[in-house]
């Protein structure tokens, strides 16, 4: 499975990489919204994307909007990773097309659950 | 859906006060941090002097906040260190990266916290804390020790609250 890790923290990238490939995860970086479209359209399509709110030149919420009007990316799940905690915010995200929601600061664990709940942790992962 | 909001248990909106951002911190560094030595809260505010550096995140919205972490040098490259779980020679913009996510973790979920909150900006690095907007209090506050280094935490709020202002500039 291939991850495509969406965060203009090359701290945070590291962390979650790190947490991806433990998992079983290939995974490709990206330092902003902009970055991640490119990503895309080099293609091939990554299964899933972790994606920061706040960020230069594209933010998170607008990354997930156009992804989610190219019907090209249906396929690719997408989980926000990002410190913005209020609930109108999970909505307005969970609303322009993410799946899941996680909140930093965050545990392995809690990405590891949330990646079982999408039916996205690699056979054997975890194990 | 299956996780909402980070849990502080019993407190309200607009609870920005010092065992919130404990609870904030706490979190952070039990996700990032427990690999390294304790962080050692501190029941008297500590000066950080020196060769300083300081993290800052602004909150815009109807009570726009400055949330701060400053750190002598020393630390803020430990802290890069354990962050990125590299031994070597790190760069400055690695440290600068490191810290400000630091300060932007806390800035996220202080926010949540205020009621009517706009945006989080993006972190900026200083060579000392910013100053805050005319009218702002320090609504929370936690010193510590780490690696023998004093770490602070400040959150700055304008505007009216429940308690009142500890410090106003």
């Amino acid at each position: 499975m291939k991850a495509l890790v969406v965060d203009d923290s090359r701290a945070m990238r590291k962390i979650i990489a790190g947490a991806l490939r433990k998992l079983g995860y290939e995974t490709v970086e990206a330092a902003d919204g902009a970055e991640a479209l490119a990503v895309l359209q080099a293609g091939p399509l990554p299964d899933l994307a972790t994606v920061d709110w706040n960020m230069p030149v594209m933010d998170g919420l607008t990354f997930v909007t156009q992804v989610r009007a190219n019907r090209e990316y249906r396929a690719l799940t997408i989980m926000m990773v990002t410190t913005e905690a209020e609930h109108g915010q999970i909505v307005r995200a969970l609303a322009a097309g993410a799946h899941e929601y996680l909140i930093k600061p965050f545990t392995v664990d809690a990405l590891e659950e949330k990646l079982g709940l999408l039916g996205l942790l690699p056979e054997g992962a975890g194990a | 859906m299956s996780q909402d909001v980070v849990e502080l248990e019993g407190l309200e909106p607009d609870a920005v006060e010092d065992e919130a951002l404990a609870q904030i911190v706490d979190q952070m560094w039990e996700s990032y941090f427990a690999a390294s030595e304790p962080f050692l809260p501190s029941f008297e505010p500590l000066e950080v002097t020196g060769d300083v550096l300081c993290a800052s995140v602004g909150i815009t919205g109807a009570r726009p906040g400055l949330v701060t972490v400053t750190v002598p040098r020393a630390a803020g490259r430990s802290l890069a260190a354990v962050l990125l779980s590299e031994d070597g020679d790190l760069d400055d913009e690695d440290v600068y990266d490191a810290l400000g996510e630091v300060a932007n973790i806390i800035g996220g979920n202080v926010k949540a916290l205020v009621p009517d909150a706009g945006a989080l900006g993006l972190p900026a690095i200083a060579a000392a804390p910013p100053l805050p907007r005319t009218g702002s209090r320090c609504a929370a506050r936690l010193d510590a020790v780490w690696q023998g280094h004093p770490v602070s935490f400040v959150v700055w709020l304008a505007g009216s609250a429940a308690t009142a202002p500890a410090t106003e500039v």
